[in-house]
């Protein structure tokens, strides 16, 4: 899994930079893990991307006072909707495995049953990349890394 | 869950000021989830403890440099204490779904043998039983762990620990 990466915060700047500093960074990190995020042969992308999401979220409602509260909705939303679409996909992809460790410990008699689970999980991980697809789309669409950090520059800006 | 509202944060004072109230509160947060979810079947209180663990490691992971040296330390210890939230949160997912899949292979075949027919799915109940008792046998080994884990936090003052390292940071 990928580590976040560090943001250095003074104790003494004003809340409002830091809060600033903390969503670019968050931003950067979201959007640099982006590529491939729809493979599902390599499940540790959108792992890696659904985390990054995580803490992009955790550092915008850490520090809502700090930004212009319309544009800020918005682009909470936004970062939540993608989170939970991330999170959608993620769900069946650690059941497989989970399922997969399950299922090589089992005697013949009762592989079918775990085949038939995988199965059904298999489904839902087609129908959640679809979402996460429209979800990505839509962030690209709505130029939320651009609205992300001109939120980071209005902040440190007031 | 959604997260307690901090109040008197200020843009305009020093991140010191604004990161004691919030990790203060997230503290807070995080420890009124006991003993509610010292109970094994509070499904809800440990799922969302997960949640508060996750919102105050992350509060401390940015502001960490504000507080004294045993910010640091909690940042990892909760990091381990959503690990084990997160395993039995897997299991309270993962269980329900084998459930639901084999009561609705049964139902179909149920409707076909009542049919004359013979039934599709029998030889996929065996495994489905077995996934369900591996399941809720990780899932009681998981909250044995998760039980000794608050335990030994509680044992080794992690609260009062965290609250004195607020403290070193105003100094």
């Amino acid at each position: 899994m990928a580590k976040a990466g560090d943001v250095e915060l003074d104790p003494g700047e004003p809340f409002a930079v830091a809060g600033a500093r903390a969503v670019e960074v968050r931003t950067e990190e979201l959007f640099g893990h982006a590529d491939g995020v729809l493979d599902t042969a390599d499940v540790e992308r959108v792992h890696d991307m659904r985390v990054a999401s995580r803490r992009l979220r955790a550092a915008l409602e850490i520090f809502a006072p700090a930004f212009p509260p319309a544009p800020f909705k918005s682009a909470l939303s936004d970062v939540k909707a993608l989170a939970d679409a991330l999170g959608e996909r993620r769900d069946p992809d650690v059941q497989l495995a989970a399922l997969k460790d399950l299922a090589a410990a089992m005697p013949g008699v009762q592989e079918p049953g775990a085949e038939a689970l995988a199965e059904r999980l298999r489904g839902r991980q087609v129908l959640a990349n679809a979402t996460l697809a429209g979800a990505l789309e839509h962030v690209e669409r709505s130029g939320l890394r651009e609205r992300l950090l001109a939120l980071a520059g209005q902040a440190r800006d007031a | 869950m959604k997260a307690r509202k901090v109040k008197g944060l200020d843009p305009a004072a020093p991140l010191a000021e604004g990161a004691e109230r919030i990790v203060r509160t997230r503290l807070d947060e995080l420890c009124g989830f006991m003993p509610a979810a010292s109970d094994p079947s509070a499904v809800a209180a440990l799922h969302d403890m997960r949640i508060a663990a996750k919102r105050l490691r992350y509060a401390l992971e940015l502001t960490a440099g504000c507080f004294g040296p045993y910010a640091g330390t909690a940042v990892k210890r909760l990091k381990a204490l959503q690990d084990v939230l997160g395993e039995i949160h897997d299991c309270d997912v993962q269980l329900p779904e084998a459930a639901a899949l084999l009561e609705e292979l049964t139902a179909a075949d149920v409707a076909a043998v009542a049919d004359g027919r013979p039934a599709p799915h029998r030889t996929a109940y065996a495994g489905l039983v077995a996934i369900q008792v591996e399941l809720r046998a990780r899932r009681e080994r998981e909250f044995a762990r998760f039980d000794s884990m608050w335990a030994e936090l509680e044992r080794k003052g992690f609260r009062p620990r965290l609250e004195h390292a607020i403290i070193e940071g105003e100094r």
